[in-house]
Order: C-alpha cells, then sequence, then structure tokens
C-alpha cells in the first residue's frame, strides 16, 4: 500500500534561500500527521509548497499524490483532485458572497469527476448543516468571503469550506493559532469529523495543544528545513514541555 | 491665460480648423435647429463661447488624459431626422434592454425621440422654460450641445417618478454627430429615479455629445443611474452639471464601459444647506479605450456632504482616467467630504492615472482621500486557485469584488441589480455572475 502523499528529498528556495532542504515524509490514508516546529522552521513553505502556492522553486525532490505527480497539476487542479489548504490568514473577498465561493469549490470539484452540478437546495441544507456543526450563525453564509469575519470565525470558515469540499488530503496550517479555548474544540472537532479511512489530515501547528483534541498518528518536527524528528503523540508532549531548543542543537 | 496659444491637443488638427469646421457645422445644422426648444440667441451665443474657448490645450491640466485625437475628424452637425426612420428604428431595437418594471421609458435613437419605441410619457414639458447652465472650458463640450442640440428631455418633475432614458446609436452612412440633451429639474419635496444609458453602435465616424443637467429642489431627492455601454469605435464627450438645493439628496452612480475614447467632464454643485451627494463611479477599460472622467464636487453650503467611491480598471493597453476635485468654500461650514479612489490595472500596456484633488477654504470641515493603483492581489488570487477554481473566473471574481465595493451602496434594489448584472458582463465571467445568486 503507497501512502497517499509521499514526498522524497523535497528542496525548495523561495528567491535564494533554501526553505525546505530535504524532506522525507509518507503520509498514508486514514492517518493524521502533526507538523511542528519553531518559527521560520518552513513549515507553513511546506503546505505552500504542496498547495501549488507561487513563489517557490523546486530546485529537487519529487512529490506524489495519489499516485500521481503532485507538481505536474496547477493549483486549481490538486484542489479539485481533494487536496485542501487550510490557511494560516484566509483572505478577505468582499463582495463576493461566501456561500457562493463554497459552491463554486464544490462544483469545479464535480465537474472534474465528471460529476453534475451539486442542486441549489441540497447544497444549501449541506451548508447550513455544516455551519452549525462550526457554531457559526447563518448570517455568515451571505456574507462576503471573510468580509469582516474576526480571526477565529475565519479559522472557523476554512474548517466548514473543509468540510463541504471533503478533501482526501486537508493540509492546515495553523488552523489553532488565534483560538480562544472554545473555538479551539469546535476547529477540533470539525477536524475530527473528517478522520475517515480514505482520507489523511496534515496538521501544521506551533503548539501542542491541539494535539490534545485531535490525537495525531505520528509527530514531525521540522528545524531549518528538515525533518529532524519523527513519532509518536508523546513527541509532541515532549516538545511543549522542553521546547525545541534541544532538537535543534541535536540537528545542528 | 496666455493670448499666445500652445498647439492643441488633437494633433492632427489646429485651431483655425476647428474652429471652421464648427462654423460650417452651423450651416449644415441650420435647418434642423429647433428655435422652440432652445431659441437661436442661445445657441449662437453657446456656439461663440465653444468658439472662443477652442480646443483643450495640451497642457491644461483638466484635459491631459483625455483622448480627444478623433476631434480632427468628428461631425458637429447632427443627422437630419431620417429619412430611413424604420431602418434606425429595426436597428435600434436590437440594442433594446429589457424595460425596467415601474419606469416611465424614452428612447432616443441617433439622437432622435423615437416616440414608437417609447412609453406614453412627453418627452418636454410644454411649459418647462429651457435650462442653459453657466458653463466654464472645463464644460466646453457642453456649449456645443447648446449650439446643436435637436430632441431633448426637459422635464419638472413632482411626486415621485421612475424614468429610463435610453439613446441608443445605430450605425449610420454619413458621418454624423448625436447630441443627447437632459433638461431636469426636480421640484421641491419631489422624487426622481433615473436611469440613463447610452447604448449601441454608431460606427467609427461619428460623436456623441451628451449635455446632462439636473437640479434637485429644496427637500427632494434624484437617484441617476447612468450607463455609457457603447462599442468599441464609439467617440463620446459628456457634460453633466448637477446642483443641489437646501436639504437635497443626490445619489450618482456612473457605469463608464464603453466607446473608443470617452471624456465626461461634471460639476455636482452643493449650493444648499444640509444637501449630499453621494456619487459611485466604475470604469472598465479594455483593448485600446481611453475612458477619462473629471468631477469637481464644489460644495458651497453649510452642512452640505459627499462621499465619493470610484474604481476603475484597465486591462490590454486600456487607459482609465479619473479626476476628482473636491472644493470647499469658506461658506460651507461643518461640510463633510470623502473620496476613495482605486484603480486596478490588468494588463501589460494598461493605464490607470487617479488624481483626487481636495480644496478648503474653511477649517470646520471634515475631509478625506485615498486613492490606491495596483494589480490582482496573487494572495487572493491563490485563494481562489486553491478552491478549485479555473484562473479565468477567479480573475472575475475579484474583478467583480473589487468594482462590487461601488455599487454594493445603491440604495434601489432595482438599479443594484442593474448595475451588477451590467458588471458582472464586463468583468466577463460567466461563472462570476453566480456570485450574487
Amino acid at each position: 500500500m503507497t501512502a497517499l502523499l509521499s514526498i522524497r528529498d523535497l528542496h525548495v528556495k523561495v528567491g535564494d534561500r533554501e526553505v525546505l532542504r530535504g524532506i522525507n515524509l509518507d503520509v498514508p490514508a486514514g492517518e493524521v500527521h502533526a507538523i511542528m516546529g519553531p518559527n521560520g522552521s518552513g513549515k507553513s513553505s511546506l503546505a505552500h509548497v504542496l498547495a501549488g502556492k507561487p513563489g517557490y522553486s523546486i530546485t529537487s525532490g519529487s512529490v506524489t499524490y495519489a499516485g500521481r505527480d503532485l507538481f505536474a497539476l496547477p493549483a486549481e487542479e490538486r484542489a479539485r483532485e481533494g487536496l485542501f489548504l487550510g490557511f494560516q490568514y484566509p483572505v478577505e473577498i468582499p463582495g463576493v458572497n461566501n456561500t457562493y465561493l463554497l459552491r463554486a469549490a464544490l462544483n469545479a470539484a464535480r465537474k472534474h469527476r465528471g460529476q453534475p452540478e451539486i442542486d441549489a437546495y441540497d447544497f444549501l441544507e449541506v451548508v447550513r448543516g455544516k455551519a452549525r456543526q462550526m457554531h457559526m450563525d447563518e448570517s455568515f453564509l451571505s456574507r462576503g468571503v471573510n468580509e469582516g469575519f474576526s480571526g477565529g470565525e475565519k479559522k472557523r470558515n476554512e474548517i466548514l469550506q473543509m468540510l463541504v469540499l471533503e478533501p482526501r488530503l486537508a493540509i492546515l496550517d495553523e488552523s489553532d493559532s488565534g483560538l480562544d479555548i472554545d473555538a479551539l474544540r469546535i476547529v477540533a472537532d470539525g477536524i475530527n469529523s473528517l478522520r475517515d479511512p480514505a482520507r489523511a489530515i496534515v496538521m501544521v501547528t506551533h503548539y501542542q495543544r491541539l494535539l490534545d483534541h485531535v490525537q495525531p498518528t505520528q509527530v514531525h518536527v521540522l528545524a531549518r528545513g528538515r525533518i529532524v524528528r519523527s513519532g509518536g503523540p508523546e513527541l509532541a508532549r515532549e516538545l511543549e514541555q522542553r521546547g525545541y531548543d534541544w532538537l535543534l542543537e541535536e540537528a545542528a | 491665460m496666455s493670448s499666445v496659444r500652445p498647439p492643441p491637443v488633437p494633433g492632427s488638427l489646429s485651431q483655425a480648423a476647428f474652429e471652421q469646421r464648427l462654423r460650417d457645422a452651423v450651416m449644415d445644422a441650420a435647418p434642423m435647429l429647433n428655435a422652440k426648444l432652445l431659441p437661436v440667441s442661445v445657441r449662437s451665443s453657446a456656439l461663440n463661447r465653444a468658439l472662443a474657448a477652442g480646443l483643450p490645450q495640451i497642457r491644461d491640466d483638466l484635459w491631459r488624459y483625455a483622448d480627444l485625437k478623433f476631434l480632427g475628424s468628428a461631425p458637429w452637425a447632427p443627422l437630419p431626422a431620417a429619412q430611413d426612420a424604420n431602418r434606425w428604428l429595426d436597428a435600434a431595437r436590437a440594442f433594446l434592454p429589457a424595460p425596467l418594471a415601474g419606469f416611465e421609458r424614452l428612447v432616443f435613437v441617433n439622437g432622435r425621440h423615437a416616440p414608437a419605441l417609447s412609453g406614453s410619457s412627453p418627452a418636454v414639458d410644454a411649459d418647462a422654460a429651457p435650462v442653459v447652465p453657466e458653463r466654464t472650458r472645463h464644460e466646453r463640450f457642453g456649449w456645443l450641445n447648446d449650439a446643436f442640440a435637436t430632441d431633448l428631455v426637459r422635464l419638472h418633475v413632482t411626486g415621485q417618478r421612475r424614468i429610463e432614458l435610453l439613446f441608443i446609436a445605430t450605425p449610420v452612412d454619413a458621418p454624423q454627430a448625436q447630441h443627447p440633451r437632459l433638461e431636469l429639474a426636480v421640484l421641491p419635496g419631489a422624487s426622481l429615479t433615473l436611469v440613463e444609458r447610452h447604448l449601441g453602435d454608431a460606427g467609427g465616424n461619428s460623436l456623441i455629445n451628451v449635455a446632462a443637467q439636473l437640479h434637485v429642489g429644496r427637500d427632494a431627492r434624484c437617484v441617476h443611474l447612468r450607463e455609457q455601454n457603447l462599442a468599441a469605435q464609439a467617440q463620446f464627450l459628456d457634460t453633466l452639471q448637477t446642483a443641489l438645493d437646501a436639504g437635497a439628496e443626490y445619489e450618482l452612480t456612473q457605469l463608464v464601459l464603453g466607446a473608443r475614447s470617452a471624456r465626461s467632464s461634471q460639476r455636482i454643485s452643493l449650493y444648499g444647506a444640509g444637501s449630499a451627494a453621494r456619487i459611485h463611479g466604475v470604469a472598465v477599460a479594455q483593448g485600446h479605450r481611453t475612458l477619462d472622467q473629471s468631477l469637481l464636487v464644489d460644495h458651497v453650503a453649510p452642512d452640505s456632504s459627499s462621499t465619493q467611491v470610484l474604481r476603475g480598471i484597465a486591462r490590454d493597453r486600456g487607459r482609465v482616467a479619473w479626476r476628482s476635485r473636491v472644493e470647499v468654500a469658506a461658506t460651507a461650514k461643518r461640510s463633510a467630504a470623502e473620496q476613495s479612489l482605486k484603480g486596478l490595472l490588468a494588463g501589460h500596456g494598461a493605464e490607470i492615472d487617479l488624481r483626487p484633488q481636495l480644496e478648503i477654504h474653511t477649517d470646520e470641515v471634515r475631509a478625506s482621500h485615498g486613492a490606491t493603483t495596483g494589480a490582482l492581489d496573487e494572495n487572493m488570487r491563490f485563494y481562489l486557485l486553491s478552491r478549485g477554481l479555473d484562473p479565468e473566473t477567479a480573475r472575475g471574481v475579484l474583478e467583480w469584488s473589487f468594482l462590487a465595493d461601488a455599487i454594493s451602496r445603491i440604495v434601489d434594489t432595482q438599479l443594484r441589480q442593474l448595475a451588477e448584472q451590467q458588471l458582472l458582463a464586463a468583468v466577463g465571467s460567466t461563472v462570476a455572475r453566480e456570485a450574487l445568486q
């Protein structure tokens, strides 16, 4: 059984700066992997590169997603193939209805799979249900995308999008940052509800607290563009107690 | 003003040749100029002013972004009322939009009133006197409308009225000028919702020269949606003057979407205490279009307020220029003025020139202004791609988002929907159209 996501010796530059320096990672379906590490270790770069954000140059290595060469696909096709990026800083798009974006995104994926567009009423039922699950008032659905949302509301909206799109691989970039305790629990419940033998989730996080609510299969520590340690959930707790410095010293 | 004139803007046309063209046009136009609508003395004095003003000078800051090359060959005399009127009407029907529910419709084809396409309302109130506003050199082409206008709309509005004015241009064999003209007075306490659209295809050697004068009386209200959506060859000049009496409210929304070259010179005078103007504008220039707007908001009375939200997109080699000047006189105490201008560059040869200007002669005023120009935000674009939208749809959605800011504040639902529909067509994404639903 090959992994859903398989990263081999990935090197990536932003300008002249090498931000990823030989990443190796396998994420099989059914698993939840946490990627932790200090600021500037390359966590967000990894998430961005996988989703196809412009501005990163891949100097060597390969990524296979569901048996395909990920880098051969433009960003929008990765999305339609079931790869979802939950943004650390979701953008505001005023004047463009939140529900519209969700429907356009869902229909783009359905069309890609050769399915008909979703019935508008069925869709609304689904979205309303997911919004309730995320404790979001229905009024959020008719507002502009993230327009005037608080930081926490934006993060919940990302998870809402994820729940509606039902991705095979969700990459969540610091979905826990800026959340209060209640919102953290709601976001975590949202992520847990997506756990499924056919899906994989990669959570990029700085802190251990999200992992109290979403139990990871594996934890990886990224430092200076490399994975310096991998382990089970206990590794996250160790990091919480000891910080990152000891790992950085070992890696140096 | 210096007595020695530098070369005028349109390089191929000398001052003397321009004057000659105007004098010739008077001869050609004479039989068509209805003296009952506008007296000969008015026309002749307007022509003399236009002759004295001459062509805009190349160094004149008010005209520097206008593309007036077409004046070298532009005709000024209107066409005779069509011998082949039915051909005009048939051609015009192709451009005629669906009726707006609840609106009185008045249609003009190639500058001529077309009762066959209009509702039953008259275009001219018999007892209304001609309105010929004072004009400045900024508004110089308005004088040529005074001189050459044939048919016009002249109404005194009482009660509540909703009026749709359609000016349709159709291809004609000979070079021609059209001088659409509005003289509208909203009487005290009355309310007018006005849709004014310039549509159609006049071919390459025609000139459309609009003059609109509006007076909004004491405690009256006027909501005005203007659309210029002419075919890509059109040459369009426009002079708008609106004056607001005490307590009057004016909401102006302009959609500047068509024509090869379009230039508007506009003035909104807040001369009545407590009057308020809300101005929304959107310009989308593609191909080789030059869309140049020059707006003056003149605060004269105390407690007057104005807001402006102007948005422009330039694509391909298109150019959008927006000069917006706010003057607050010493008499306009406790006034408030807000300006927000934004430009979006969407082509390698595209150009945007935004010039907010503010001149204040009193201390007691609240004024703010901002102008920014940039390309589409890459982070916003990537966000949409990461949700599976194709690049073309993402562009349409983001351009829509950029423009929607200007029209989302239109209070009248019917007008807002019309504006939305036209802008979605202008950003050219069928999928983006669903953004509203």
